[in-house]
């Protein structure tokens, strides 16, 4: 369904808030209007602008998965006034929604290829539908190895599904920490070092990687030195934008809009890219 | 024989004009000339150049609502601006009409703006061809002309006593009554010349100059004042805010620059274009390089505001004529 007027949200109201972390909650939204909630669909890796009236709106990537018919998620780090202001809200209250907006990760392409999702901090919250749509479908995938990556073991997003990812088939689990806590035994390492370490192979493999800017640089280096070809890494382009209708004209890099052409982009095309951020 | 209205007949039509609409004109705001609307005839300034800020400013405000938020009874309703009451803007140049069509491109790309569509479309344009030039002007190099009637309803050329008319469009018709048109023998004055700015192939050298050090260097001197992007009529970048007072909330769009250090900082901190010579290259190449790319023409009508009003005198003209050298391997 199409909005008349693109800029004007429509209403939802917070079904629940879940803390992920000390700085991340999970935020289960509900649309209120019944007609456009059943017509409203989505695919993993597209993104949603979320207002917190009085305060604005900012883009997030959807953590859910349409297919689950659980409602929108999104998981959002207070980092910025709109996050603040989100992150006082209770269940109950109306906020905005429009879109969905973008890109997604092209699943359908990656059918029979084996899959490495390899997430920093909040970065990981756009990757978690696509490992929910491979668990819900796991047959048609390859190997599945998932790499999340925190600055400590408590900032680990969606760390209560972690036992239900590691224990499906074919799949496995690493998670690793910038430092650790007394309570920590699992890996101590940067997430590039462990994509080094752990010499994934590109074999009929696709790797996808989200995170700040720096562990995305290191972690393509680390995957071109184990062959990766650029068509084989997939990340995501975050920028600034105010519309998500290649309108307000804030997130080009050069002439792609990532709000429009992107926010999933395969190293390939970024390499193609006039302007290079 | 060309069609003619008397300068009397044209002041009778303004007048009758203001009854039924808003009418939009240059009027005199301290030392500038703005497009404001106007309760009198009187007030409209006829011997101008150009105005100090292009028409955009009434299709685009420089701020605007875009919705409203009520909160009652616990429950939230949003109530979007509309635009109610029909306007006619007197006075338009042909380059602004130009870069009105420029504006058109994005604002009514689907999915169009909701705000902007309505301005156009409860908005006649009446433009007012040009005699004389300043030294900024080169719109000839920039797909329009001093005398051009593209993108107009009406365009009005003055002759002694009068102005020759040319209803261009049926929102022009039904704005000007036939009867206050005659036919006369009256020649248009000559258009005046303009320099010619190489503008032919400037997409390709954009993108030959881009990694050049020469965005870095001019961008030196750039203050990031942003007064290029607010007085360019093709300039469209926008901010999105709320504003509350009280009980009610405001979501409100407002002009925005790429030349501020905040244009592409994300929360957090991390800003992609951290320089000021890759903002002043986003200027340039968003309008001679990826605008033509999306839209299939340049974002700059020759208008030469910017150059005019840039305090350190950057200036398009000498950026397009600098470009084409730029890039080029030299032969050994």
């Amino acid at each position: 369904m199409k909005p008349e007027n693109p800029l004007l949200p429509y209403l939802a109201t917070l079904q629940d808030v879940i803390d992920l972390t000390p700085d991340v909650k999970l935020f289960k939204l509900k649309l209120n209007d019944p007609d456009i909630r059943d017509s409203f669909d989505y695919k993993p890796g597209q993104f949603i602008f979320v207002s917190a009236f009085g305060v604005g709106e900012a883009p997030f990537g959807l953590t859910s998965v349409a297919h689950r018919k659980a409602g929108l998620e999104v998981a959002i780090r207070q980092v910025g006034t709109v996050t603040a202001a989100l992150h006082q809200l209770e269940p109950g209250a109306i906020v905005g929604v429009r879109g969905t907006f973008g890109n997604h990760f092209p699943l359908d392409e990656y059918k029979g290829k084996n899959i490495f999702i390899i997430g920093g901090g909040i970065g990981f919250a756009p990757l978690r539908p696509i490992i929910l749509t491979i668990l819900d479908n796991r047959d048609d995938y390859g190997d599945l190895l998932i790499i999340n990556g925190a600055r400590s073991p408590q900032d680990l997003v969606f760390a209560p599904e972690f036992d239900t990812w590691a224990a499906a088939p074919r799949t496995k689990l690493e998670l690793t920490v910038d430092a650790g806590d007394e309570k920590w035994t699992g890996t101590v390492a940067l997430v590039p070092t462990v994509v080094s370490e752990l010499k994934l192979s590109p074999e009929n493999a696709i790797a996808i990687t989200c995170g700040p800017p720096i562990m995305i640089h290191f972690t393509l280096i680390e995957l071109r030195k184990l062959g990766f070809a650029d068509n084989q890494i997939i990340t995501t382009l975050e920028g600034k934008m105010k519309c998500g209708l290649g309108k307000c004209a804030r997130c080009n890099v050069g002439d792609k809009y990532i709000c429009q052409d992107g926010p999933v982009f395969s190293m390939e095309q970024i390499s193609e890219l006039i302007e290079q951020f | 024989m060309t069609q003619f209205i008397s300068k009397k007949d044209l002041l009778s039509w303004l007048s009758q004009l203001l009854e039924d609409r808003y009418l939009v004109a240059p009027t005199k705001v301290d030392e500038l000339t703005l497009f404001r609307q106007v309760d009198r005839v009187d007030d409209i300034v006829f011997d101008f150049d150009n105005t100090t800020l292009s028409p955009k400013e009434w299709f685009f405000p420089p701020s605007e609502t875009l919705f409203y938020v009520e909160r009652k009874d616990g429950g939230v309703e949003l109530i979007p601006a509309t635009i109610e009451r029909e306007t006619a803007i007197f006075g338009i140049r042909p380059c602004d009409a130009r870069g009105m069509a420029m504006n058109d491109y994005p604002f009514l790309a689907e999915p169009a703006d909701a705000l902007y569509r309505q301005h156009r479309d409860k908005t006649t344009l009446v433009g007012l061809a040009c005699l004389t030039t300043r030294p900024e002007c080169f719109c000839t190099s920039m797909g329009s002309g001093p005398h051009d009637p593209a993108n107009l309803d009406i365009l009005l050329t003055e002759v002694a006593d009068g102005y020759i008319v040319q209803v261009l469009t049926d929102k022009g018709k039904a704005l000007l009554p036939d009867k206050l048109i005659t036919a006369a023998d009256v020649s248009p004055p000559p258009v005046p010349a303009l320099s010619d700015v190489p503008s032919g192939d400037i997409s390709e050298k954009m993108r030959r100059a881009f990694d050049d050090p020469f965005w870095d260097r001019l961008a030196d001197r750039c203050i990031h004042c942003n007064i290029c992007s607010y007085v360019c009529p093709t300039c469209y970048c926008f901010d999105v805010r709320d504003y509350t007072d009280k009980e009610r909330i405001e979501r409100v769009r407002s002009w925005e620059s790429c030349q501020s250090p905040g244009f592409t900082r994300i929360a957090g901190g991390y800003d992609p274009r951290p320089t000021k010579g890759s903002r002043l290259r986003q200027r340039f190449a968003h309008k001679l390089l990826y605008f033509p790319e999306q839209f299939g023409a340049l974002a700059c009508v020759g208008c030469g505001r910017c150059v005019r009003a840039c305090p350190v005198n950057i200036d398009i003209r000498e950026i397009i004529q600098d470009v084409q050298q730029l890039g080029v391997k030299s032969e050994a």
